[in-house]
């Protein structure tokens, strides 16, 4: 059982290593942080090239953290049974605390279908933006087109444990065109509440015409755009 | 740094577990796939879009190359991402009144987590935790988890709706049934906006293009 999978859904999890090397006096992991922050500036992110791709996040890890608090483990309260605790006490009942030795740039993706696809689409409308990020990646270095992408992205493939689909698992193209309609539904009710029966099914009718509920192409939500469909 | 895109927040959270307690929580997620009534609870938490949670175990971090040192680590560690809409303290409150027993199945077993109940202690164990997103994509910004579910509903019903329509019946028939239609879905029916703050990366956007147009402007007059 692929525990990456919900119906049509896929959890993509990358852990991708960052090489320690510092250019123009500063580290690999901040200049992939700089390139991240110009996307986040740009009116549309490169992501929204990528088809089927519902929502996407990067981040880079530094290191793992480790609360030092109390929490509510047995040990925890163990540690309190002494009415005055020693401080090797005190010391035994904190966490060991671990540190990374690499950092990792961290993409993971909710898409809809196959991932091999969904990865060649990746390295298809946005190699260069791709590249611009990765380079900096250990291993990244061999790849030169789709296929090596891919090969790469798998090595860095984790899989999840639970993955948990809270709105639909149907195709972007499906969810975009439902969501023009409900807009554009909702507006067209709203609009015609004075109607007489003659003008209302007039109206419905250039609006089905309109809209073409059955036409999931077109027209239609265009992905990552911020005011679609709420600026006619 | 933008844990925001549109309507929807992204958060990261990274937890230490013992590596024999995280064979046990992967099996805990394994009876959770297998008996899906034990996700009733999440499905409750209609905010939700996707959210998952994966086990790295602690000699599972990936070595790419030769010259990558290999990891070092005495615990495995959970990795929880989840998209959800509305702010920070409304989704891990919503956690906590709405399933604090599943809550604490899926993080039981994980290093010094305080448990849901009482709030404060979790809220801390959480922004401890927390990693910030560099860069956030979500393909329909203006969107809810709700409005994507409801939407599909809708544009469903118009279709039956439509193909069901008598093309000779009278227009006073026809605004009877279109108005059972609209009380059908009147659940279902709402404009989508912007949030106040669509996102602080949109946002930065346009401060950025109306300096731009200032500054071409004021060029322009020289």
């Amino acid at each position: 059982m692929n525990r990456n999978k919900s119906g049509n859904a896929y959890a993509l999890t990358m852990l991708c290593p960052i090489k320690p090397g510092v250019k123009d006096n500063r580290i690999y992991a901040d200049l992939i942080r700089d390139q991240l922050e110009s996307w986040n500036l740009a009116p549309v992110s490169p992501l929204a090239k990528v088809p089927n791709t519902y929502l996407c996040r990067f981040f880079v890890l530094d290191d793992i953290y480790t609360e030092s608090l109390p929490g509510a483990s047995i040990w925890d309260a163990l540690s309190d049974l002494s009415i005055i605790p020693s401080n090797k006490q005190r010391l035994a009942a904190l966490p060991h605390t671990d540190s990374l030795k690499s950092r990792y740039l961290v993409f993971t993706s909710n898409l809809y279908g196959d991932v091999d696809a969904y990865l060649a689409g990746m390295w298809q409308y946005m190699q260069d933006d791709v590249k611009s990020i990765w380079q900096y990646c250990y291993g990244f270095e061999d790849v030169v087109d789709a296929v090596g992408f891919k090969a790469y992205a798998k090595k860095c493939c984790m899989d999840s444990s639970l993955f948990f689909v809270g709105s639909n698992d149907d195709s972007l193209a499906d969810q975009l065109k439902a969501l023009y309609i409900k807009q554009e539904f909702s507006r067209f009710a709203q609009e015609t509440q004075d109607l007489s029966a003659p003008e209302l099914k007039l109206a419905y009718t250039a609006f089905m015409q309109r809209v073409k509920p059955r036409d999931i192409s077109s027209p239609t939500w265009t992905a990552g755009v911020s005011n679609a469909g709420f600026d006619k | 740094m933008s844990n925001i895109a549109g309507k929807a927040y992204a958060i990261n959270v990274i937890t230490p577990i013992r590596w024999w307690t995280g064979w046990l929580n992967k099996l805990i997620f394994w009876f959770a796939i297998k008996i899906p009534k034990t996700l009733n609870g999440l499905i409750t938490l209609s905010l939700i879009h996707y959210a998952r949670w994966v086990i790295v175990g602690r000699d599972q971090f990936p070595v790419l190359s030769p010259d990558q040192p290999k990891e070092n680590l005495r615990y495995s560690y959970m990795l929880f991402f989840s998209n959800f809409n509305g702010s920070w303290e409304q989704y891990v409150d919503s956690f906590t009144f709405a399933i604090p027993s599943g809550l604490d199945m899926f993080w039981k077993w994980n290093i010094r987590y305080p448990k849901s109940v009482p709030l404060t202690p979790f809220h801390d164990y959480i922004r401890y935790n927390q990693i910030q997103t560099d860069h956030y994509y979500n393909a329909y910004p203006m969107a809810a988890s709700n409005d994507v579910k409801s939407a599909k509903k809708l544009h469903l019903a118009l279709m039956d709706f439509d193909a069901r329509l008598d093309v000779q019946a009278s227009d006073e028939a026809f605004q009877k049934s279109f108005f059972k239609l609209l009380r059908d879905l009147q659940h279902d029916m709402a404009t989508m906006r912007h949030t106040p703050i669509v996102s602080m990366a949109a946002e930065s956007v346009q401060i950025r293009l109306a300096a731009d147009r200032v500054r071409r402007e004021t060029l322009t007059l020289e």
